[in-house]
């Protein structure tokens, strides 16, 4: 697990994680899009390249090659973040590259973790948009979970619903496990699952209902837990009429099953111009400011700049 | 509508007291989230599950509305995933001219190649393989790029003659 947040920092920025599961979906796109669009309103935001693998957000917001990155930080090199805060080319938004990060350190160690995300309450902005990279590591997780605000970017394909449920599962029984008293939480679970009650356990919503009736305190103990995990959702890539009820129908669906609130933030449109901006290593948003994806982004940004500002933790 | 309890109306996303074509509507969006291959349920419920939840939410609109809940007909879920063929073909190739989709997806799959795969290779997403092999004509984009899908979807597994594949293609679906 990671540290627990610095208590003295409470209002800091809004750290919003963009996460997907699956490679692909067009998560550094929908992240570099929406920052723009969320700088051009006069709030001032950061990117963060948290794709340690594989980072390539520098080139979409036009810095080919910063002098710093988070390698810099992580190896000591910079004592805070903020020295590796580099302008770029659009008023307002900042970049914390990831690029050219070593290989030993796209596996930061839980101390290193906390440290990161300690310095990223600290950065004088007002939203982070934070990319991470695909997959479902622990530590791709654990910055989901301290974010608070995490964003899942699908794409109304089998295999990408199924990587977003894959994440959601993984992110929710990894925040469980932070319900307490630990000890307690966990006897509750195990009586339930040793007995007969277990085969009415189908869904985390099922375990959580059957732990509040063998333990009211650890069930309690777990809703409270479960009910501070409400990640949000957008579908990207839409092409149909009916392709744009996918956020709502998922929202429906996590619900039933881990008894959670999915909320759909926006649905963004297929556009052939969003492929032609990543050739020219420009955002759409300011190549097509009139296409279809620029709107959407744009309207999709006001569920960002309408979220209320939050203690992280 | 006295039997329905506040689990009824959560469970059809409804707010209790809602009018009945309201309730009607939540019915058919919650059965066809429900239905088999529905893409915003795939690969999170086992089967018993998702039969349970059809039965539970048929059995909240009886206590709703105190009616009998229209017959199920397996309505088309609003998102699906289609089964794909990835089995080698059987059988003689089909003719480009009247099966062009299944043309292609005959050579496709004697080649040992999944729609994924081809995706891969032709940078062309797998359902769009998919509505061209089905020939989905209502879900396939403007004939510019049907063309050009068909072009790569040729190209790829090396077929002769792509150009003469792809306006056999769009001459059979005619999509404008």
């Amino acid at each position: 697990m990671i540290e627990e947040i610095d208590p003295a920092v409470q209002a800091g920025p809004r750290i919003w994680a963009i996460g997907g599961g699956k490679g692909g979906v067009g998560k550094s796109v929908v992240t570099t899009n929406l920052a723009v669009a969320v700088a051009r309103t006069g709030a001032r935001v950061a990117v963060i390249d948290a794709d340690l693998g594989g980072a390539n957000l520098h080139t979409m917001v036009g810095v080919p090659s910063p002098k710093r990155n988070l390698s810099d930080f992580i190896a000591k090199r910079v004592s805070s973040l903020s020295e590796i805060l580099t302008p770029t080319p659009i008023d307002n938004l900042w970049l914390i590259s990831g690029a050219k990060a070593l290989l030993e350190t796209a596996n930061p160690n839980f101390g290193q973790k906390g440290k990161i995300l300690n310095h990223i309450a600290k950065l004088d902005v007002d939203h982070v948009f934070l990319d991470l990279g695909a997959g479902t590591a622990f530590n791709v997780l654990d910055f989901f979970l301290v974010a608070r605000k995490g964003v899942l970017v699908v794409v109304p394909e089998a295999t990408s619903v199924e990587n977003a449920y894959f994440f959601i599962k993984a992110a929710y029984f990894r925040k469980l496990k932070r319900a307490q008293p630990r000890a307690q939480v966990k006897a509750a679970i195990d009586e339930v699952m040793k007995s007969e009650a277990r085969r009415s356990v189908r869904t985390p919503r099922d375990l959580m209902a059957q732990v509040m009736a063998v333990d009211t305190e650890a069930g309690a103990a777990l809703m409270e837990e479960a009910s501070t995990f409400s990640p949000t959702v957008i579908v990207n890539r839409v092409e149909r009429l009916e392709q744009g009820r996918l956020g709502a129908e998922m929202g429906s669906a996590c619900r039933d099953y881990f008894g959670i609130q999915l909320r759909c933030l926006g649905t963004l449109p297929y556009d052939n111009l969003v492929r032609r901006s990543v050739d020219e290593r420009r955002p759409a948003l300011d190549l097509f400011p009139q296409s279809s994806f620029a709107g959407a982004i744009r309207s999709t940004a006001a569920a960002f700049i309408e979220a209320p500002a939050e203690k992280v933790g | 509508m006295s039997h329905a309890r506040y689990e009824d109306w959560l469970l059809l996303d409804l707010s209790p007291g809602a009018e009945l074509p309201a309730v009607n509507q939540a019915l058919h969006y919650r059965r066809a989230l429900y239905q088999p291959g529905a893409l915003a349920t795939y690969n999170l419920f086992d089967e018993d599950e998702r039969v349970r939840m059809l039965d539970r939410i048929d059995e909240a609109y009886r206590r709703i509305t105190g009616n009998e809940p229209p017959p199920n007909r397996g309505q088309q879920p609003s998102l699906t995933v289609k089964e794909t063929n990835n089995e080698p073909p059987t059988g003689s190739v089909p003719d480009p001219r009247t099966e062009p989709g299944a043309y292609l997806s005959h050579h496709r799959r004697a080649k040992g190649l999944n729609l994924e795969q081809l995706a891969a290779e032709t940078k062309i997403r797998a359902i769009l393989l998919q509505q061209i092999e089905t020939e989905a004509v209502d879900d396939l984009p403007a004939a510019v790029f049907v063309r050009g899908h068909v072009l790569q979807y040729a190209r790829a597994l090396g077929l002769p003659d792509p150009n003469e594949i792809a306006a056999r293609y769009l001459a059979k679906v005619k999509v404008d």
